[in-house]
């Protein structure tokens, strides 16, 4: 398990994503309402660079909605460059395909600093790890 | 060194032609290639708003959707063949062929002789600025359906010219269909010059069938509709009007409809032409047969559930030399050729739709062999 250093928390804006490499492993951290989210940077639709895309929100209609168009989840839908695919950045669940998820590592704050940890897949792929 | 043959193919050890790559040409570009009048269009319409694929008079795509943030489905251009050679260099593609961006909308324009001028100027375009062997960019010679005299005449002045691999259909807006008698004279052409004809659509909702769709709401019904049901419409009036059998050298290639349509077409049409023969008085053998010998590019690649389903696809229609692959970068909804190379193919299937079946039938340059 390695402790990779991201940077200072309160320069991480929201839809701003800090990036940080460790070996060939490319990895963004978002700021969220609650806190920070730690995910690969790679689409597993096709592999592309999923975290340079933007963070926005999402077009719904459901019963909830009484099957009118909504606009929902704004500031926490990271939309893939290459396809559009959209993640949910709380959970880091694709939306409408919860099947699919980014990889997810967890996220630390220490003394005003923010840390990832790089892990085996298995643990670091829960899908909340907040800080 | 041979690589070894237990280890899965990778992008490295194949050779990798993409079928369907797009440059994008704006107005104050072919601007110096038209001639006058059109010259001073051109100049206008490069000095006015430009929207993605969107000029009004030049790539008319009467977009009625209200946008939402940060939609915007990709809206990547590709303006220049070193630009081209260096992101098809990060896609580990070695040969592309080239479409336009902006003028797959060209069939959609009544002012005829503003269309063959438009043609003439894209051809010379690519011939002065794209196309070389030595950066694997070759050209899909861009026919005018509105005047195919002047389309047959391009043909033959580009087909002389080795770095011209193709013709290039317009299917978006088209009328009448590409089995119309009209269009003979580019059929002639191109067979006499040795050119595959390529079929190529684009999203567009007006003004013809299949794509009179201004009434649709959704993308996700427009899309496949502008795009599939378009090359089988077309496919069908070509098998009926003969094209295959009065132009019997001559390849035909379908791009960006993906594979899963072709067994549709071939049993549909064979059990028309059992109840009805006379609707297709050209043919000396059941449709089905034509369509096999025909070629299919795979973007977009179809992702079934179960990936091995689509090499069940593929045997339907005896595809196997048959699918050739395709990205249609840098557009929205490209394929990257890993995504193809990764599904459940065996080895020789691979290397055929990845590059081998293109390379013979655009009679490209045999590869250095990879390591």
């Amino acid at each position: 398990m390695a402790r990779i250093r991201v940077g200072p928390a309160d320069e991480i804006r929201p839809g701003q994503p800090a990036f940080v490499t460790h070996g060939e492993i490319e990895i963004a951290v978002f700021r969220l309402d609650d806190g920070f989210r730690a995910y690969r940077n790679r689409c597993p639709h096709q592999q592309g660079p999923v975290c340079t895309g933007p963070v926005s929100g999402t077009l719904v209609a459901t019963a909830d909605t009484d099957w009118r168009l909504a606009w929902v989840l704004e500031g926490r839908v990271l939309i893939c460059p290459w396809h559009s695919m959209e993640f949910d950045l709380d959970t880091g669940r694709r939306i409408r395909a919860q099947s699919e998820r980014l990889r997810a590592f967890p996220v630390e704050v220490e003394s005003g600093q923010v840390f990832v940890q790089v892990g085996p897949r298995s643990a670091a792929s829960a899908a909340r790890q907040r800080a | 060194m041979t690589r070894d043959s237990r280890k899965p193919l990778g992008l490295d050890d194949v050779f990798i032609v993409d079928c369907d790559v797009h440059a994008n040409e704006p107005p104050e570009a072919l601007a110096p290639y038209i001639d006058m009048p059109w010259r001073r269009s051109l100049e206008l319409l490069g000095r006015g708003p430009q929207r993605y694929l969107d000029i009004p008079g030049y790539a008319p795509i009467l977009n009625l959707d209200p946008p939402f943030p940060d939609r915007g489905l990709g809206n990547r251009t590709v303006t220049s063949a070193r630009q081209m050679r260096d992101e098809l260099d990060e896609l580990s593609i070695d040969v592309g062929i080239l479409f336009p961006d902006n003028l797959l909308k060209i069939a959609v324009f009544p002012h005829v002789d503003y269309a063959a001028a438009l043609g003439r100027a894209y051809n010379a375009w690519l011939a002065d600025a794209w196309v070389s062997r030595e950066t694997g960019l070759y050209g899909a010679v861009l026919a005018v359906p509105q005047d195919p005299k002047d389309a047959a005449e391009q043909i033959r002045t580009y087909g002389a010219d080795d770095r011209f691999v193709a013709v290039y259909l317009p299917v978006a807006g088209l009328r009448p269909l590409w089995g119309d008698r009209m269009y003979d004279p580019i059929y002639e052409a191109a067979e006499e010059m040795g050119l595959p004809v390529m079929l190529h659509s684009v999203g567009i909702i007006h003004p013809h069938f299949p794509f009179n769709l201004e009434h649709v709401e959704s993308r996700i019904v427009r899309h496949p509709i502008n795009h599939e049901f378009a090359l089988m419409a077309n496919l069908f009036t070509m098998i009926a009007n003969g094209v295959p059998v009065r132009y019997p050298d001559l390849e035909i290639v379908f791009t960006e409809g993906g594979v899963s349509w072709v067994p549709f077409c071939m049993w549909r049409m064979d059990k028309e032409y059992a109840e009805i023969p006379t609707g297709a008085p050209f043919l000396e053998r059941p449709p089905s047969e034509y369509i096999k010998e025909m070629y299919y590019c795979t973007q977009p690649i179809e992702e079934p559930e179960r990936a091995r389903d689509l090499v069940t696809m593929i045997d339907l229609f005896d595809g196997r030399d048959k699918v050739i692959f395709a990205s249609d970068w840098p557009h929205h909804d490209f394929d990257h050729p890993r995504k193809v190379l990764n599904m459940p193919f065996d080895a020789q299937l691979k290397r055929n739709i990845m590059g081998e079946t293109a390379r013979r039938l655009f009679k490209l340059p045999v590869p250095v062999p990879v390591a």
